[in-house]
């Protein structure tokens, strides 16, 4: 099969013209083609439209929660509506943004592609696993924005069955139904890898994208139901005051901070490891080298998604587990440093010496690498049991996990997006705007956050509207990132939606990158691959490279 | 006559490559479904543990007003379904299919009887006034701790409850795709995949059995 | 050619159903005797002993489920891997609790 070079076309060429190879996007241009669409890729562009409207609500949100703290002294929103404002922007960055991004709309798009099958193993399970999502986030979010909940993120018990006078069932409720989906495209994703593979295509094939999606499916499936009983749980004892956690009842709410975290540490990784995914496949395209110690990368992965599960007593040191305890979580939480280091890594071997393209993609890329080794230093920080008793709830806390969650997952998405956008689309996005906008998200990140570890460290605690004046200085800084950031996150929503009607066409390969999704044409046919492939080469096999070439 | 079995099989949907792919991917459908319905219980009865912990006392006094035959007997009736099911599997193998039909029937009316028995025993409950959530006094004023762990005995039960529901539903509905012929030639392995799932509600109810009327008595 | 019903009337066929359903009666038998080891302890000798025995035998009645009414031992290996994965993320997460719990 020779892929059609679109690029050697007239490109004056009206858009719809006899000669394009058969496509996904072309093949039915109904309403009903895309909401009753069984094809993964579509499904991955409907997850990529509604995880796009959440974070839209998640980030004004932030914007003004940094407005507000703008002042010291909580003038510029009453201390109820502030609450209810970050409460709004962590639910849905976290549950409806960060968890489903990268792995619902990229992992569902690649995964088939990378392994060579025609779709994933049960698209109708596919397709339901979008509607539950977006009936359940939109659910909560019309309840959040609406009615408000005060609770933040993570509905700690006694202030969420106890105290609180907001709308928290309602909210709870979505996010049960929520993790319906992430359980119904975890499970579809480990059957998938593993017995749809084409022919060829071994374990020590895949693309290190692949493995990171089988071990976060993984989590998805052994870390959500845990999170649904726990919130049906919080949800029986508000209604009907069951007592599970309540204290004058016999219950324990520690024991809710248990059952939460089981599941809410790993969502920590469930947001990290599709991007490390992202990451791996990126390094090499733009370096044009073979991934360093693939097969520890792969490893890695799988150690990542086991090591998680063992270490979520870090949140608790100071709410009343016990000593021993506390150590012990302590001195796992150390581990899970050394797989996650091993990444790091390879991923900077893998650059040394390569012929480096710093096109969009890769500027994401190398800037998610920074901020995660930052995030992930400052994490042993806080898993250390004398220091997190100092930092504990303060914004030093704040700091490092967006240094993860948007330093780590927000960059990896981005660049992701820069990377697959030809194939997703076929259009190719601009490459200045696309360099811009990484350097205002880079530059804006740091200035918004940097501040707030120094915040936390003098002791400025989170989730508070008022503080202190001395720390108005830092927090004008912190406010004035924001705004950076913010114009680094519009440019793409931007220019991407321009691109798709004036782009240039892009061509099957456009980076000269490997594996099994650029053999196929852009965007590819419905059924992915016009001769299903056999897999015979390794991968990333980037020419390799003699000391003298470089 | 030594032809004692007919032919089944599968239509193959068209994202796989062949038969053996279609199955092997819905077999291991079921089994990763059913480790999440394991975790999803987990929870309660981490729960239920921590209570037989941190109050043997309290738990003992609500276990004892606990219906401990009608539990048991409940557990009875789920390992005869459970046979009943392993038989429609094998009839299916076999593509005896009017004797699957049967079986699948016996299955779902052995589940219905759990369910019966289940609702005769909240009637009891309720007569007894253990069902402090309904608002009448409690028998056991005054041991909050008993409370709590009642209250986890009817979410475990109602949770539990909704899956063996469910799973009657689904099981006649397919007893009544079944009764044409030609089921078994194109979904056979349907009643594989669902089988597990009934095997393992019952699996489910051997663990609540125990550990809401029986340990710590 | 028999009829569906009536192949049940032919002696060979019957065999042929009863070397199939060996294994399920079988487990059926086991899990029955179980039950009953755990009623009579749970019924006439409560105690905290007794508790810990009938978590033993539930931890068999499980296992018979697994292996022969679920057919895990006929399984391929990955089957048995998922058969066995959420029982041991189970103990992960009844340990670490536990650990709390029991060091208070
Ligand atoms: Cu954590």
């Amino acid at each position: 099969m020779s892929p059609l070079d679109i690029t050697l076309r007239d490109p004056e060429t009206p858009r719809s013209t006899l000669g394009r190879p058969p496509d996904y996007l072309h093949e039915a241009h109904t309403l009903r083609s895309w909401f009753f669409t069984t094809d993964h890729k579509r499904i991955a562009l409907l997850y990529l439209a509604t995880i796009t409207a959440f974070f839209v609500v998640g980030a004004i949100a932030a914007g003004l929660v940094r407005l507000s703290l703008i002042v010291p002294n909580g003038q510029i929103f009453t201390s109820d509506t502030y609450n209810k404002l970050f409460t709004v922007h962590g639910v849905v960055m976290v549950w409806f943004f960060l968890i489903p991004s990268i792995p619902a709309t990229f992992g569902n798009f690649l995964i088939p592609l990378m392994i060579g099958a025609k779709d994933l193993a049960f698209p109708r399970l596919n397709l339901l696993s979008w509607y539950v999502f977006i009936g359940g986030g939109l659910f909560t979010v019309a309840d959040l924005v609406i009615g408000g909940v005060d609770t933040g993120w993570t509905f700690y018990a006694p202030l969420s069955t106890t105290f609180s006078n907001t709308y928290v069932v309602p909210a709870l409720i979505g996010v049960i139904i929520v993790g319906f989906s992430s359980i119904l495209t975890g499970l579809n994703f480990v059957v998938t890898i593993h017995t749809m593979r084409a022919p060829g295509m071994t374990w020590f094939r895949m693309p290190i994208f692949v493995w990171t999606h089988y071990a976060v499916s993984l989590i998805f499936l052994l870390g959500t139901p845990v999170i649904t009983i726990t919130l049906i749980l919080l949800v029986m004892e508000r209604s009907f005051g069951i007592g599970v956690f309540d204290p004058r009842l016999g219950g324990d709410p520690v024991l809710f901070e248990h059952l939460f975290w089981f599941y809410s540490h790993p969502a920590v990784y469930i947001m990290v490891l599709p991007g490390m995914g992202v990451i791996s496949e990126i390094v090499p395209a733009f370096a044009q080298k073979r991934l360093f110690g693939y097969r520890f990368v792969a490893y890695a992965s799988l150690a990542l998604a086991s090591i998680t599960f063992f270490v979520w007593g870090h949140h608790m040191f100071v709410n009343g587990e016990s000593n021993l305890a506390a150590l012990v979580f302590s001195l796992l939480s150390f581990a899970v440093a050394v797989p996650s280091a091993v990444k790091v890594y390879n991923w900077t071997a893998t650059m040394y010496k390569g012929s480096i393209r710093l096109q969009t993609p890769m500027l994401y890329a190398m800037g998610y690498i920074g901020l995660f080794v930052l995030g992930g230093l400052t994490g042993l920080f806080l898993a250390t049991l004398s220091i997190n008793e100092h930092t504990h709830g303060t914004y030093f806390v704040v700091a490092h996990f967006h240094y993860i969650m948007v330093g780590g997952t927000m960059l990896a998405f981005l660049g992701g997006l820069h990377f697959w956008w030809p194939k997703f689309t076929g259009k190719m996005y601009p490459e200045a705007w696309g360099r811009v906008s990484a350097i205002f998200i880079f530059i804006g990140f740091n200035v918004t956050f940097f501040p707030q570890f120094l915040l936390g460290y003098l002791g400025m605690p989170r989730r508070y509207h008022d503080y202190p004046p001395e720390f108005q200085l830092l927090n004008i800084v912190s406010s004035a990132g924001a705004t950076i950031l913010a114009a680094g996150y519009i440019f793409p929503m931007i220019y991407l939606i321009w691109s798709l009607w004036f782009g240039r066409q892009a061509p099957s390969n456009p980076w000269q990158a490997k594996g099994l999704e650029w053999t196929t044409t852009s965007p590819p046919p419905t059924h992915n691959f016009e001769t299903p492939p056999t897999v015979d080469f390794a991968p990333y096999d980037y020419p390799l490279r003699t000391p003298a070439d470089v | 006559m030594s032809d004692v079995t007919f032919p089944v099989g599968i239509d193959v949907h068209e994202q796989f490559a062949n038969a053996d792919q279609q199955r092997h991917a819905a077999q291991l459908g079921m089994w990763i479904w059913l480790v999440t319905e394991l975790l999803l219980f987990a929870g309660l009865f981490m729960v239920a543990l921590v209570l037989h912990i941190m109050h043997p006392g309290s738990v003992r006094a609500a276990v004892l007003h606990f219906k401990f035959w009608i539990g048991a007997a409940n557990t009875a009736v789920l390992i005869c379904s459970s046979f009943t099911m392993s038989g429609a599997i094998m009839l299916s193998r076999m593509g005896w299919q009017r004797w699957m039909v049967r079986c699948m029937l016996a299955t779902a009316a052995l589940g219905s009887l759990f369910l019966l028995l289940k609702g005769y025993e909240y009637y009891l409950d309720y007569a007894e006034h253990m069902m402090p959530f309904v608002g009448q006094p409690y028998a056991l004023e005054g041991d909050p701790a008993s409370r709590l762990f009642t209250n986890l005995y009817f979410v475990t039960t109602a949770l539990h409850g909704a899956h063996l529901t469910t799973g009657v539903a689904i099981l006649l509905w397919m007893a009544w795709q079944a009764h044409r012929p030609g089921f078994l030639q194109a979904r056979q392995n349907r009643i594989e995949v669902y089988g597990l799932y009934w095997h393992f509600i019952d699996l489910i109810w051997i663990i609540v059995f125990p550990l809401l009327y029986v340990v710590g008595r | 050619m028999s009829t569906q019903l009536s192949i049940a009337h032919d002696p060979a066929a019957r065999h042929a159903l009863w070397q199939r359903m060996r294994v399920p009666a079988f487990a059926f038998v086991a899990l029955m005797l179980f039950l009953a080891a755990i009623v009579g302890l749970g019924a006439l000798a409560p105690s905290r002993t007794a508790s810990f025995i009938e978590i033993g035998l539930v931890a068999c009645m499980i296992l018979t489920v697994l292996l022969f009414s679920m057919e895990v031992r006929l399984e391929t290996p990955l089957m048995r891997f998922f058969a066995l994965i959420g029982f041991a993320w189970v103990g992960i997460l009844f340990g670490m609790v536990l650990l709390d719990y029991l060091s208070r």
